[in-house]
């Protein structure tokens, strides 16, 4: 058993936006976790690669959503008799349907074959 | 926005957040309150005061009040911020990422948030979230490193490796200077990053990474075993050669070592003359090796194998090393080196100058050795055990580990009760032994005995525990102990201590899997990202440890005993029986939950004087159902019971016993799709097992009479998959060619019989067959004891005589006198 020093557990509530001051005196005080690690480290970066690399690393190719459309038609009622028979929430029934083409028994089959 | 507050009370607010911190709950609320007898209506002020009273497990009041929050200031970050703390709280994570989400999109800059909202994506799996959110936070804060590791992380865990070194590339270009080289942080990271490059398979790059980037490692074992590994991956034989064998002479101890050794030799398993002779070479270099003089008996036969094992078990016996038959049963799969080895030690044993003298050594450990051989199931013969065991502990009356195999050869024989005794007998010699401590509990529990096991145990458990040594038993996740005192007061019919016991175990493995929340930014924090990545992925699967399938069937089988007995007011005698025995029962629990909550309280009037301070935390600890009364009286076992099989046919679809009772349970559920899943999944694993055929019969009964009410889809579905009967055939018949196939087997003949009793035969005719079962020329006593636990499932009236008609043949079994 392990119990890190963290203290994630009762992460400290944000600061109040209204009193400008107040906040970044606050923020200064409740950011222990992440920079506690990096006093070493500043002195040692070359803040002009620093910014180029976040420049890099902004052009950079996200992750394409590859989102397909599926144009499936889905019987309300094919939905509640999976809800049922099968345990599963109503939208993991509609995306089982749809990937077997609305065919409610197509789906069972699937699930019963084991 | 939040609603502006004049400076006075603005400080005050502060106040309230540092109270929360420092979690000073009391003076928290009552800063809140002076801020709301002014402003009723503030928002903030009352998602903190909701916050802690979240905190001081007032979750019930603490709800309501943050809506009341969020109504009145929905435009207010802190309010969705507390908003998604307390959903956080109650593990509904769905929700409060979706909180979280929302809190940030109204203050886009606070770090708190979004550090909140990364943790738990990552907890959740949500890796595409969590790159986005890591990316945010390494915006906001380039010059830290571990903002850099953390981009990497969710990028290697989203499964995009490249990605995920480029950035760790990245931010080495912008240091100035290499790092020292004492820079821990640093040199787990160049490892970590080494590992990335040979996950990808370049190992080429990777190897080259490592003699250049890694060279001063601080992590040397692992520098030298990823080099080995990538010179052997590579081709380059010779190096690689060179390479284990600079890590043999490190850990000569390692069999792996030795198996990459013959690889990189390209040696074939079947050159045992040239593998020997690598073994040998490491035997002789390092005298006091274990593994070099073990291992070739894995691989040699015949003579050969003799020879070497008669030098070994010389050399062990001799020593009188107490380990070696466990060392040596994996051998006995293989029939002639089991009967090897038995010749050999009663070679030894007869032969002129052995040691007769000493208490552990030579004739003292040979004897020893035969005991266990004798004891082992694949080579089982418990009248000869005894003999040996003993004779063995005629030579050391004190001998802690004679005494133990002696107190295993009677549980083999059923005895569990002598069991116990014997297992006791053997603490009682070294009572400063916490194995043989731990030992002696399990083997009282086996026996039933539940109080005489927590005081054995207690006998090591930290003494200043509140709630005794079963608190600080759970405290410590003690598996062992609590599945087998729950299964102990299972099989006494205690259901409600035995679920509470089921229960408190699967929240153990709950808190395993909550444990991770707070590695997500520790192990950040201390750059230890590879056992970070082990731990993550570890998570994804640890239910499939083989004690969490073990609870959950013993949860789960209870569960349908529940079901199949409603505590209905029934009207025939059994029943009222039953109700009799029930209101007993329950008088006895309420008396007994009674005597606990008197010692609790004398407990607490000792220790009050002490300390008073601690109230509010012993009230959120006290059990509110000690002895899972709550649990018993469940009115929907079936449902509880699904919370322990979802997760066990998740993890664990090839276990045969999980499929048997999902089986069951989904049937009684009238789920039958997932019933049929369960049963071809069975077959799939082992078609001819006796459980599954009684419910495939069972299967083919309903199919052939489908319940009115089953929609035509599902009766479509379940008649076109399931196929190990047809519809036309006749079950009695199938049923009777089952039972002459495995008439060898009496399980399988029980299994038949069961059958027949489904299929319409009369009740007391299988009753008479199933007692006819003992006569059965392979019956052992665990057949005896499935044939009467069915038996009393039908509340037969032969069970008695069955019982004493066992019993008379086996006398010492304790299960059947149960």
């Amino acid at each position: 058993m392990s119990n890190p020093e963290d203290a994630s557990d009762a992460p400290p509530p944000p600061q109040s936006a209204e009193d400008r001051k107040a906040a970044s005196a606050l923020a200064a005080l409740d950011t222990p976790t992440e920079s506690s690690s990096s006093a070493s480290a500043p002195t040692n970066l070359d803040q002009e690669a620093v910014s180029k690399a976040m420049r890099a690393l902004n052009t950079a190719p996200g992750a394409s959503a590859t989102a397909k459309k599926n144009v499936v038609k889905v019987d309300a009622a094919d939905v509640a008799l999976l809800v049922d028979q099968l345990d599963v929430t109503k939208s993991k029934a509609t995306e089982l349907l749809k990937a077997h083409e609305g065919d409610a028994v197509a789906v069972m089959r699937a699930v019963a074959r084991g | 926005m939040p609603q502006p507050l004049a400076p006075k009370e603005a400080a005050q607010f502060r106040t309230i957040i540092r109270s929360f911190e420092d979690k000073q709950y009391k003076r928290g609320l009552k800063t809140a309150e002076l801020i709301l007898k002014k402003h009723p209506k503030h928002g903030d002020t009352m998602a903190m005061k909701a916050l802690i009273l979240n905190s001081q497990g007032k979750s019930d009041e603490a709800f309501p009040l943050a809506k009341e929050a969020l109504t009145v200031d929905m435009k207010s970050h802190i309010c969705w911020h507390v908003y998604g703390l307390l959903y956080r709280s109650v593990k509904n994570f769905e929700e409060a990422i979706k909180a979280y989400k929302f809190a940030l999109k109204l203050d886009p800059s606070s770090a708190q948030i979004q550090r909140d909202l990364a943790i738990l994506q990552v907890h959740v799996r949500d890796y595409q979230g969590y790159i986005q959110s890591r990316t945010a936070m390494l915006q906001a804060r380039p010059q830290l490193r571990s903002s850099w590791t953390a981009l990497a992380i969710a990028h290697h865990l989203a499964g995009s490796l490249t990605e995920a070194e480029k950035v760790l590339t990245t931010y080495e270009e912008t240091l100035k200077s290499p790092p020292s080289r004492f820079d821990v942080e640093h040199s787990e990271a160049v490892m970590y990053k080494n590992s990335i490059i040979a996950e990808q398979g370049d190992y080429q790059r990777a190897l080259d990474h490592l003699e250049t980037g890694a060279k001063h490692n601080l992590d040397r074992l692992a520098v030298l075993e990823c080099r080995a590994d990538y010179l052997l991956k590579l081709g380059r034989k010779e190096d690689a050669v060179k390479a284990y064998r600079l890590l043999l002479d490190r850990n000569s101890e390692h069999t792996l070592y030795y198996e990459k050794l013959e690889e990189a030799m390209e040696l074939s398993p079947d050159d045992v003359v040239a593998r020997k002779a690598i073994y040998d070479e490491y035997a002789a270099k390092y005298p006091r090796c274990d593994i070099a003089r073990r291992v070739p008996l894995d691989f040699l036969s015949g003579d050969e194998f003799r020879q070497v094992a008669e030098s070994y078990l010389t050399l062990v016996l001799n020593k009188g090393i107490p380990s070696l038959f466990a060392n040596l049963k994996h051998l006995y799969s293989d029939s002639f080196k089991k009967d090897t080895l038995r010749e050999l030690v009663e070679k030894y044993l007869t032969s002129q100058d052995v040691d007769s003298e000493s208490k552990d050594k030579g004739e003292a450990a040979a004897l020893y050795y035969l005991a266990q051989h004798y004891n082992y199931h694949m080579s089982r013969d418990l009248v000869k055990a005894r003999e040996y065991v003993d004779r063995a502990i005629e030579k050391d009356p004190k001998s802690v580990d004679f005494h133990m195999t002696k107190a295993r050869i009677l549980k083999h024989e059923g005895n569990i009760k002598e069991a116990a005794e014997m297992m006791n007998q053997a603490r009682r010699l070294d009572l400063k032994d916490r194995y043989i401590n731990s030992k002696c509990a399990k083997y009282q529990l086996r026996n039933n005995e539940n109080e005489k096991a927590l005081k054995t145990v207690g006998l090591f458990t930290r003494a200043e525990t509140v709630g005794g040594p079963l608190a600080d038993l759970l405290e410590m996740q003690c598996i062992w102990f609590l599945t087998e005192d729950g299964e102990a007061y299972a099989r006494q019919g205690n259901t409600g201590l035995a679920l509470k016991r089921f229960h408190a175990l699967n929240n153990i493995f709950d808190v395993w899997q909550d444990d991770q929340f707070d590695f997500h930014s520790f192990s950040l924090r201390k750059g230890q990202i590879r056992a970070y990545i082990d731990m993550v992925r570890w998570e994804d699967h640890f239910r499939d440890h083989p004690v969490y399938t073990r609870v959950a069937l013993d949860a789960i089988n209870l569960y349908l005993k529940m079901a199949e007995k409603p505590s209905a007011n029934g009207t025939n005698g059994t029943d009222e029986e039953d109700a009799l025995e029930k209101k007993k029962a329950a008088k006895k629990a309420r008396k007994e939950q009674q005597r606990l909550e008197r010692e609790e309280a004398e407990r607490q009037a000792k220790q009050n004087p002490n300390k008073g301070g601690d109230k509010a935390e012993d009230a959120k600890k006290k059990d509110e159902d000690p002895l899972g009364l709550t649990l018993a009286a469940t009115t929907d076992p079936l449902g509880e019971a699904m919370k322990f099989l979802g997760p066990m046919l998740q993890v664990s679809p090839k276990s045969i016993e999980a499929q048997i009772v999902g089986f069951e349970v989904y049937m009684r559920r009238s789920k039958y799709v997932l019933a049929l899943q369960c049963l071809n999944r069975a077959l799939g694993i082992d078609a001819e097992n006796p459980r599954v055929h009684e419910q495939v019969v069972a299967f083919r009964k309903l199919l052939d009479n489908p319940p009115s009410d089953l929609p035509p889809k599902v009766v479509e579905t379940l008649k076109a998959e399931f196929k190990p009967v047809d519809e036309t055939a006749d079950l009695s018949k199938y049923n009777e060619a089952f039972q002459a196939k495995h008439q060898a087997s009496p399980l399988h003949v029980l299994s038949a019989i069961k059958a027949r009793l489904l299929l319409g035969v009369d009740v007391a005719k299988c009753e008479k067959e199933i007692s006819s079962l003992i006569e059965h020329a392979s019956a052992t006593f665990t057949d005896a004891v499935a044939a009467l636990e069915t038996l009393k499932s039908w509340r037969s009236k032969e069970t008695d005589a069955f019982r004493t008609a066992a019993l008379a043949k086996w006398p010492n079994v304790s299960r059947l006198s149960e």
